[in-house]
């Protein structure tokens, strides 16, 4: 296969980011817009999906790869794409947004995250987790009247800048230290060299791991999320708590088991304690927060700390656990933040949803799904998602892991359930103000169907989820 | 539910196990009385605490034997080291406890009883109580006989404290709901206390009492909800002397009252006293104290009926019509007839356990 055909599904959303570009004086409205980013990323799945059908290949010299690995988080990736663009229509009407920029900024975002799942080049890597974030602050930063928005993107810009200079750091050690930037040289060159564990290459793991962890928003390199997710639109939050984090995964995933594999034991341990406080300030933090969006911003810090459990094995095994968690974690934190921005003013404060099991039931059950997702009950999604990650913690020789993310799994239940008790236990105190828009329920319904389905038939997904 | 008594491997039972919670959460949060919400959200982290940890102990099953079938576990538990074992015998433990639920992790019980609707405290008596005994019946004891052994005689203690502890505390109450409630606490420790003896009569007639519990406290709960749907009370003050006015109510009060206190010819009274001939088997002062259990049982209860029933009519009372329907008849009927049934004749259930208990004990005792 050419070395263009392999990266179709990033040149189909390009394509519709400049044409968006191009025309962008002439799209009046917003679903004019969303209909193109949303069939760009449909047509970016399904060519995903094609190429895989034709096996496996690298391209331009082994910089990217075309494998179960990379297509599975294209795909994902396009599916949180779309999900996002229906998410979105209401609030750029609402906010006044420029419509093509947006699409376009979201379609360059999901391009990056697609090139940065399959680079098997540090470089590739670097450019493609550098295009994701780029566009992402300028996305936090959308709603330029807002000065609350402003000032999460700057926050966002210079956290995140510095995470990118770690990064580059890393990257730099380790060429220094193995003369190349290729996954598979960087391996053979451990080998051969016995570099394993020396203190040039632990430092440079350690570079590499903490710009990722930034990326990810694990702790204690979270500080920006919940103030960035506030001050963002909702939809740009989902974005972000989303497509970035299964990234994010898919990048560090590939990195520990291709690249870094003689540096399994060090991995393991930056993993561990990754994991492990992310789940504990996570799940903690999150129980005093009053805005849903901060909220939901806490619990997807600690859900990091959870997929994190899958990476430490270091194991093939391992990395499909995470590969699991990571897709369930896209569609139920989605559909939890679809019913925020579906529910409008009053969906981002806690209190906007005392008493909504009364006035729209549905909602308040698609709600309580993914919550309950969320916290990891049967039938749902979230339950597959951490059966894996937790069998995978004790493989890896850590039960103790294992237990402490099991305990706090019940605090983040507290967290979950205290909005079941608001919405189906106490009196309704506003009124209803907004109806939920068309594209807002066809997303949920998306996500729900996503997140059941999972957790009935886990074995229909769990089957594609191949580590590199 | 009935998936949960029915599956075979136990990452089935897992899922029915946490599919049980959610429910019954939203019956005693949305449908509960005054204080419902807490009472909901007590009884959710107790079980989801006690739940998240047998999760972990079967997937650390899942991670050393490679399968989670009941059959193939109980044939291949050489797989286990004694160590490993205790470690998941009290991860599984921590589940089973809370929902048995015994003595120290049984406080969740009287608030959400209490809370719960008339049917929300029947299901969680009637059923939810036994998943728990389900569970050591069907995990513990045959998949990790060398940590029941090992744990035989704290689980014991623990049991015999439930009984009397339970008794006592039942003896203070003031809220009708709340005794019946705390009593389940007491009645369910002669269920684990028969289970851990590990002999014959032990285990026949913990499930016995396993069936009888569920028939007599549904029974009692039913009685207490259909009162109060004419008196909105449930203070036990505000009670007295209505067995001049309800008759059948107080006949039928009173048969299940005798039931729970292990009167001879009811249900009751077959359990525990195999219950406790084990325990005098096992160990002298176990019998005592299970013995020492009934009698407090049979004041606590005949005092409740006592203050109930007899003396004089309250005066708050007057004008209510508390005589039972023929609805309400006809659903307490069958569980009383249910409970003299076992009582005079127990082998109706017993002769289905005399093969699968000698099975299990053969496992279990070297």
């Amino acid at each position: 296969m050419s070395d263009l055909a392999l990266m179709a599904p990033e040149l189909i959303l390009i394509g519709m980011a400049l044409a968006l570009i191009l025309v962008a004086r002439r799209i009046r409205t917003a679903p004019v817009a969303a209909i193109g980013t949303v069939s760009a990323a449909l047509a970016a799945a399904l060519a995903s999906g094609w190429l895989l059908s034709r096996g496996t290949d690298t391209g331009f010299g082994g910089m990217i790869i075309l494998d179960g690995y990379s297509q599975f988080f294209k795909i994902l990736i396009a599916g949180s794409l779309a999900l996002v663009t229906l998410l979105s229509v209401r609030t750029i009407a609402v906010e006044q947004l420029p419509r093509a920029e947006y699409h376009a900024l979201l379609l360059l975002a999901s391009t990056g995250m697609m090139l940065s799942v399959s680079a098997t080049d540090l470089l590739t890597l670097y450019l493609g987790v550098e295009l994701m974030t780029l566009c992402s602050y300028i996305l936090v930063g959308v709603t330029v009247q807002n000065p609350r928005s402003n000032e999460a993107a700057i926050k966002y810009f210079l956290i995140a800048s510095f995470a990118s200079a770690l990064l580059l750091y890393g990257i730099s050690l380790t060429y220094g230290a193995t003369g190349s930037t290729t996954f598979v040289a960087i391996a053979s060159a451990l080998a051969e060299r016995g570099l394993a564990n020396s203190p040039l290459l632990v430092v440079a793991v350690s570079l590499l791991v903490a710009g990722l962890a930034f990326k990810i928003a694990a702790v204690p390199f979270h500080s920006w999320a919940p103030d960035a997710y506030q001050g963002a639109i909702s939809p740009v939050a989902a974005f972000l708590a989303a497509g970035s984090k299964a990234a994010g995964l898919a990048v560090l995933g590939r990195v520990t088991v291709v690249a870094f594999g003689s540096e399994a034991e060090v991995m393991s341990l930056l993993f561990a304690g990754l994991a492990a406080f992310s789940i504990v300030v996570g799940s903690i933090l999150a129980l005093a927060q009053t805005d849903m969006k901060r909220l939901l911003a806490y619990s997807s810090i600690a859900h990091v700390g959870y997929a994190l459990l899958g990476l430490m094995a270091g194991t093939p095994e391992g990395v499909s656990t995470t590969m699991v968690y990571a897709f369930f974690y896209v569609f139920m934190t989605l559909g939890a933040f679809g019913i925020v921005i579906g529910l409008g003013e009053r969906g981002e404060s806690l209190e906007g949803y005392r008493g909504l099991a009364t006035q729209r039931p549905v909602t308040a059950l698609l709600m309580l799904l993914f919550l309950l997702s969320l916290t990891g009950i049967p039938p749902t999604a979230g339950f597959v998602a951490k059966f894996g990650v937790i069998l995978s913690a004790l493989r890896a020789g850590h039960p103790e892991l294992a237990v402490l993310a099991m305990v706090f799994s019940v605090v983040s239940a507290f967290v979950y359930m205290r909005v079941a008790v608001l919405m189906f236990m106490e009196e309704p105190q506003e009124e209803v103000t907004v109806d939920l828009p068309v594209a807002v329920s066809a997303a949920l319904a998306v996500a729900a169907l996503v997140t059941l389905i999972g957790g009935i038939f886990p074995g229909s997904l769990v089957r594609w989820a191949v580590s590199p | 539910m009935l998936g949960l008594f029915s599956a075979s491997t136990l990452f089935l039972f897992v899922i029915f196990w946490e599919l049980m919670v959610i429910p019954l959460f939203l019956i005693i949060g949305v449908w509960g009385s005054s204080n419902r919400v807490y009472a909901a959200v007590k009884f959710l982290l107790f079980t989801l605490a006690g739940s998240v940890l047998m999760l972990v102990g079967t997937i650390a099953l899942q991670h050393t034997c490679g399968t989670l079938d009941f059959k193939a576990l109980s044939l291949a538990r050489h797989c286990l080291q004694p160590n490993s074992q205790a470690w998941i015998f009290a991860a599984f433990l921590a589940a089973f406890a809370v929902k048995v639920p015994m003595f120290p992790v049984h406080t969740w019980l009287p608030d959400a009883h209490t809370e719960a609707p008339t049917a929300g405290s029947v299901i969680l008596a009637g059923i939810l109580l036994k998943m728990g005994a389900y569970g050591f019946l069907r995990i513990s004891l045959p998949i990790l006989p060398d940590a029941v052994r090992l744990f035989i005689k704290p689980m014991l203690i623990i049991s015999a404290v439930a009984i009397v502890y339970g008794a006592y505390v039942t003896l203070a109450q003031k809220d009708v709901k709340r005794l019946i409630a705390y009593s389940s606490v007491s009645h369910m420790g002669f269920v684990t206390l028969g289970i851990f003896t590990l002999t014959r009569n032990g285990l026949e007639g913990a499930i016995l009492q396993m069936i009888n519990h569920g028939i007599i406290t549904a029974a009692l709960f039913l009685c207490v909800g259909m009162i109060y749907e004419r008196t909105h009370t449930r203070e036990i003050k505000d009670y007295g002397g209505v067995g001049k006015t309800a008759p059948v109510y107080s006949t039928l009060l009173a048969l299940f009252c005798l039931a729970a206190a292990g009167f001879p010819g009811l249900n009751s009274f077959v359990g525990e006293f195999l219950v406790i001939g084990a325990a005098f088997g096992t160990r002298g002062w176990l019998g005592a104290m299970a013995i020492w259990g009934v009698g407090l049982g049979t004041t606590y209860l005949l005092w409740l009926y006592y203050r109930v029933v007899m003396g004089t009519a309250n005066p708050t009372l007057a004008g209510l019509d508390l005589e039972l329907n023929s609805r309400e008849v006809a659903t307490l009927t069958p569980l009383a007839l249910l409970a003299l049934c076992l009582g005079l004749y127990p082998e109706l259930v017993l002769s289905y356990l005399h093969a699968p208990v000698a099975e299990l004990l053969a496992g279990v005792v070297p």
